[in-house]
């Protein structure tokens, strides 16, 4: 390999990278440029355009978004939550234990990952009205925290736990819980982190089922309250919509920026592709 | 078996529950969309706490289900769900479909007296078009709408016409647009002359061009459509030209989301848009603008658009009667009128327009008065059986014409084909 060829390869590297990471700024950048001055400015760049923060604050009365944020943020922890104990739980029986009926059930969790959850909303209101549980955060949560996503990758993690971790731990008298507890779910920390992550930010954006069995201010999400700028007949304010996006994703984006390198190297580890 | 004998035992609980505390009073649930930005949810909720406190035997309980298509959504699956709702705002051209779901019922078991028949015939007839079929009344008019002309005075008064004078025909609108139309020193154009937005939903104010020339789109039963008609392809075929022939309108598909802002910015100098739009614009508009009726080919002619009330199936005749009384309410010249005012719909009962809040609003914001005398040359919205379908069909073709891919006529030949093909069984 000579030198030049090397250092060519490399500037349509960075070029290509640079490039790419700007087309995937630039709807961003667009949506801070229009969130932080006022409306005239929406589709003119002028440099000395006054700055603002009338748009936030127009966003923010717009709609209970305090009440919504505690909701959401009640949603996201109590649904991930409930993945983690069902999913390392069932994780754990399918990669360590042999029972009758186990490819069986493993293939019928599988399942679960080809049925798109849209089809399913109106048996999963059905249940929820049973239950009398219509218009509540735990009518949102509970069609997902049985997730086949994630006991699948966890499985897949306790899979590459080696087995003698495993007998060491029952040599020296432990419990089958007590090396779920100190052998695999220490390993699979990565694993967890990442998987964390996409469950998060999928809950946090999800929009249509929330809407559909929810209906007070006391137990809607972020996203409910974002959908009421979407006013088609009067023409779009893109200067307080994008306001109230930024004010919405806020949190992931800042969670993500302070926890990227740990997210970037956990999916690596954890071989999420 | 277990999780359904559980679920029952629960079910069985809540029921017994619930069914002691609506001893108490009468519930009523009634979902909404909100289409307009500003305050339009607010005014509901008032206007629904303003009622639940006069009628302290109503519980009465508003619930915001996102855009119209939103709340389609919710309404149906609540009602399959076994929990509908007792009362719903959705579009008024969502009629066919929740009848042929059986989701609702119609007004008219419960509007016998002679009064009621007179409250009923006391809408615009124009709005009614889409709110009965087959001799009943399902839906009762509430967020109602039609597309109007805006046009800019001061662009009008630089171009030489009279800044007073909305063009009045179809040749003079694009005369006018001629003279409207600016370029800058390399030959691009700054301001074109009329924008009609054809993004989504073009069938929309296509349809205002299908009127004028004298034609409907689809008959009142819902179960024929017309669009191969030759004077549709004719309105079609003006469409069309407007952006390849006269060059007065920017090419391709334009967005509806932007056409406001084009307007406040200049770059055009008249729009086809919502009445919805009209507190928008008065409030954004940099220049003194006018409100016009769409021009006339054979004659004056617009779609309605918007909302109505559905009663749907499953509620007690108690919630229902309580529901009825609660439209009629909201629909009274005095609520009404606040409506109207917040949100730019047009108030579905002439009778609203006499109100003295009414006449000193007109009187202060005269161009609110354009949409009402309009509603005499408005015709129903297209809507049809398996709406949904048909409609997608034909915005397809409509923009395969707009963009170039197709002629009008190929276009819209076969879109009747297929919109044929679907209608055949209700036939």
């Amino acid at each position: 390999m000579s030198r030049p060829a090397f250092s060519l390869d490399r500037i349509l590297n960075t070029s290509a990278a640079w490039a790419l990471g700007l087309l995937w700024i630039l709807p961003l950048a667009y949506a801070v440029w229009t969130a932080i001055h006022p409306a005239a400015f929406e589709a003119r760049f002028v440099l000395t355009a006054p700055l603002t923060l009338e748009n936030f604050v127009k966003a923010w009365q717009a709609a209970p978004f305090a009440r919504y944020f505690l909701n959401t943020f009640l949603l996201v922890t109590m649904i991930l939550a409930c993945q983690f104990f069902l999913g390392t739980l069932a994780a754990y029986a399918f990669a360590r234990f042999r029972f009758p009926g186990r490819s069986v059930l493993f293939a019928l969790v599988l399942l679960q990952l080809l049925v798109m959850p849209d089809i399913l909303i109106v048996e999963n209101y059905k249940t929820m009205r049973m239950l009398d549980l219509v218009d509540t955060i735990p009518a949102i949560a509970l069609p997902y925290i049985a997730s086949g996503f994630g006991i699948f990758l966890l499985r897949q993690t306790f899979m590459t736990v080696p087995k003698e971790l495993d007998e060491a731990a029952r040599v020296e008298g432990a419990s089958f819980m007590g090396i779920l507890w100190k052998v695999y779910i220490p390993l699979a920390k990565p694993t967890y982190l990442a998987y964390g992550l996409v469950s998060v930010s999928h809950h946090w954006n999800n929009f249509l089922w929330p809407l559909i069995v929810t209906n007070s201010v006391e137990t809607r999400p972020v996203t409910v309250g974002l959908s009421i700028f979407s006013a088609i007949d009067s023409g779009i304010e893109w200067s307080v919509i994008n306001a109230a996006t930024l004010m919405t994703s806020g949190p992931l984006l800042i969670a993500f920026l302070l926890f990227q390198r740990q997210f970037v190297q956990s999916f690596m580890r954890a071989g999420i592709k | 078996m277990l999780k359904s004998t559980l679920l029952k035992a629960v079910a069985a609980t809540a029921l017994s529950f619930s069914t002691w505390a609506s001893a108490q009073a009468v519930d009523l649930q009634f979902y909404f969309p909100v289409a307009v930005g500003g305050k339009a949810a607010e005014t509901i909720q008032g206007l629904t706490d303003a009622y639940a406190k006069a009628h302290p035997d109503v519980n009465i309980d508003a619930v915001y289900a996102g855009s119209y298509q939103d709340t389609v959504a919710k309404a149906i699956t609540a009602s399959r769900g076994g929990n509908p709702p007792q009362l719903s705002v959705i579009l008024s051209t969502d009629m066919f479909t929740l009848i042929d779901e059986d989701l609702i019922i119609p007004f008219d078991d419960y509007l016998t007296s002679d009064e009621d028949k007179k409250w009923i015939a006391g809408f615009y007839p124009a709005f009614m078009e889409n709110s009965q079929t087959g001799g009943k009344t399902y839906g009762i008019p509430f967020q109602r709408s039609t597309p109007v002309l805006y046009w800019n005075k001061e662009a009008f008064k630089e171009a030489g016409l009279d800044p007073e004078k909305a063009p009045a025909t179809w040749d003079e609108m694009v005369e006018y647009g001629k003279k409207l139309v600016k370029k800058d020193a390399s030959g691009n154009v700054t301001q074109w002359g009329v924008r009609i937005p054809s993004s989504g939903f073009p069938y929309w104010l296509f349809q205002g061009l299908a009127i004028e020339n004298g034609v409907t789109l689809a008959n009142a039963e819902g179960n024929k459509t017309n669009f191969d008609d030759p004077k549709v392809v004719e309105a079609l075929q003006y469409l069309v030209d407007l952006s390849t022939k006269d060059k007065v309108m920017a090419p391709g598909i334009i967005e509806w989301g932007a056409t406001p802002k084009a307007f406040f910015e200049g770059q055009t100098a008249m729009m086809w848009t919502s009445t919805g739009n009209l507190t928008n614009v008065r409030d954004n508009a940099p220049f003194d603008f006018g409100v016009g009726m769409l021009p006339k080919k054979m004659q004056r002619g617009a779609p309605t658009g918007g909302g109505n009330f559905y009663l749907f199936k499953g509620a007690s005749d108690e919630q229902t009667k309580a529901a009825v009384e609660f439209v009629k309410w909201i629909t009274a010249p005095e609520q009404s009128a606040k409506w109207t005012m917040a949100t730019g719909y047009v108030a579905p009962r002439p009778e609203t327009w006499e109100t003295d809040t009414m006449k000193k609003y007109a009187e202060g914001f005269p161009q609110v008065l354009v949409a009402r005398d309009q509603l005499e040359f408005a015709k129903a919205e297209l809507s049809t059986y398996q709406n949904q379908r048909v409609v997608k069909i034909f915005n397809d073709a409509l923009a395969a014409a707009i963009t170039g891919k197709e002629t009008p006529e190929a276009a819209l030949k076969a879109a009747q084909a297929q919109a044929d093909a679907i209608l055949a069984e209700y036939r």
